[in-house]
């Protein structure tokens, strides 16, 4: 400072500064709109690549015995494959309005529960406790649901008449949502 | 803005696409069936056997993700679903599907999640290159930065604009008459007034 020449050199515009800003929003637009994209998001529902296309084709034992259910015994009406297991709340409480539907709907929709790591012996007594409408099919080392991309249990597959996947919700199944993914699988209400 | 500042910034920014990409990426096979054969064709590589068979299906196992406990590869994770996966791992390896092959009929069930790291294809390269671009730019602004500031080291730090000039006077005209003075003893400035900027 022994320089008095120094004392107006140098000093910094305080004015805006429009670099500072091109740079700030750069930075900060991506963000913004992938926090606005994901934040509605679970992260734990991740969406199957398979819906929309042909199910995975499977041949499986049902529990009570009987010719192996294949997908195509399947075609000709909707259908709906759910998986379970005895040992899963959620399916528990999804169970009764499985078997209601099943009841109700009859020949139109061919409803069928494949059983996700699970015993038999444990199956058949849940079943015989909460009453059954359909068969359930053993999936020795869960081939099928591999095949089928499963997580966990509950969750519901839903074919049309040909075969093809519609829609897969995961975690119970009430009412409302079996409703409109049977009608977008076609079945007329 | 400071060269941390901008480097932090670009990170966030890449990290931001990144998960961009991973959102919108999907798979894109179209074959039917639940036999690997039906997904992703005959095996292509040679069938394994015995210690070769067990070292591959342990990496191959290690590149999926347990779909149940997804913080973990199926090589690692003890749950049931992951130990049917490795075992199926370990069946196609032995029929001579390559890891390509066997990745891809994964992925075609679960998605490009099932991946533990994502392929080099599409908005992928950014997580692969991103952090070298990052790397780069950072590298480029810090030396960028050194270099301006070592050039102006001589310059003075900065003054705010209201701070007193070489030119500013007391209010008091008694006391500016001695500050001109002092100054045209001390600078030699006629009457103490400073020359005019250049």
């Amino acid at each position: 400072m022994s320089d008095p020449q120094a004392t107006t050199n140098g000093a910094p515009s305080r004015a805006f500064n429009p670099r500072v800003l091109l740079v700030g929003l750069l930075v900060v637009a991506p963000l913004v709109a992938v926090l606005l994209v994901n934040l509605g998001r679970n992260p734990h529902v991740i969406g199957s690549p398979l819906v929309g296309r042909p199910a995975p084709d499977f041949s499986l034992q049902p529990l009570d015995g009987g010719e192996p259910v294949t997908l195509a015994s399947l075609r000709g009406r909707p259908a709906v494959l759910n998986f379970w297991a005895s040992w899963c709340v959620p399916c528990f409480q999804e169970h009764p309005l499985l078997v209601a539907a099943s009841r109700s709907l009859g020949d139109r929709v061919r409803f069928v529960g494949v059983i996700y790591e699970d015993s038999e012996e444990q199956v058949r007594s849940f079943l015989a406790r909460q009453g059954s409408a359909y068969p359930s099919l053993v999936d020795p080392g869960s081939r099928t649901a591999i095949a089928f991309g499963i997580f966990g249990v509950p969750e519901t597959y839903f074919l049309d008449a040909e075969g093809r996947i519609t829609a897969k919700h995961i975690g119970p199944l009430d009412a409302a949502s079996l409703r409109a993914k049977l009608e977008q699988a076609g079945v007329t209400p | 803005m400071t060269p941390a500042r901008l480097r932090l910034g670009l990170l966030a920014l890449l990290a931001a696409a990144a998960l961009v990409a991973g959102a919108a990426a999907r798979a894109q096979e179209a074959a039917p069936g639940a036999e690997p054969a039906s997904v992703v064709g005959p095996p292509s590589g040679a069938p394994l056997a015995g210690a070769a068979l067990e070292a591959r299906t342990e990496e191959v196992g290690g590149l999926l993700r347990c779909p149940v406990c997804q913080g973990l590869s199926v090589a690692d994770s003890p749950a049931t679903m992951a130990v049917n996966m490795k075992a199926q791992v370990k069946e196609l390896l032995a029929q001579g599907y390559s890891q390509e092959q066997i990745l891809a009929y994964f992925e075609h069930s679960y998605g490009e999640f099932v991946r533990l790291e994502p392929p080099l294809r599409g908005v992928n390269w950014l997580v692969w290159l991103g952090p070298l671009l990052a790397l780069a730019i950072g590298g480029a602004v810090v030396v960028r930065v050194v270099l301006r500031s070592r050039r102006g080291e001589q310059a003075s730090e900065p003054v705010a604009a209201d701070a007193p000039g070489r030119d500013t006077l007391p209010d008091d005209p008694e006391l500016a008459r001695y500050v001109r003075r002092v100054r045209e003893l001390a600078y030699g400035w006629p009457d103490g007034r400073p020359p005019k900027a250049a």
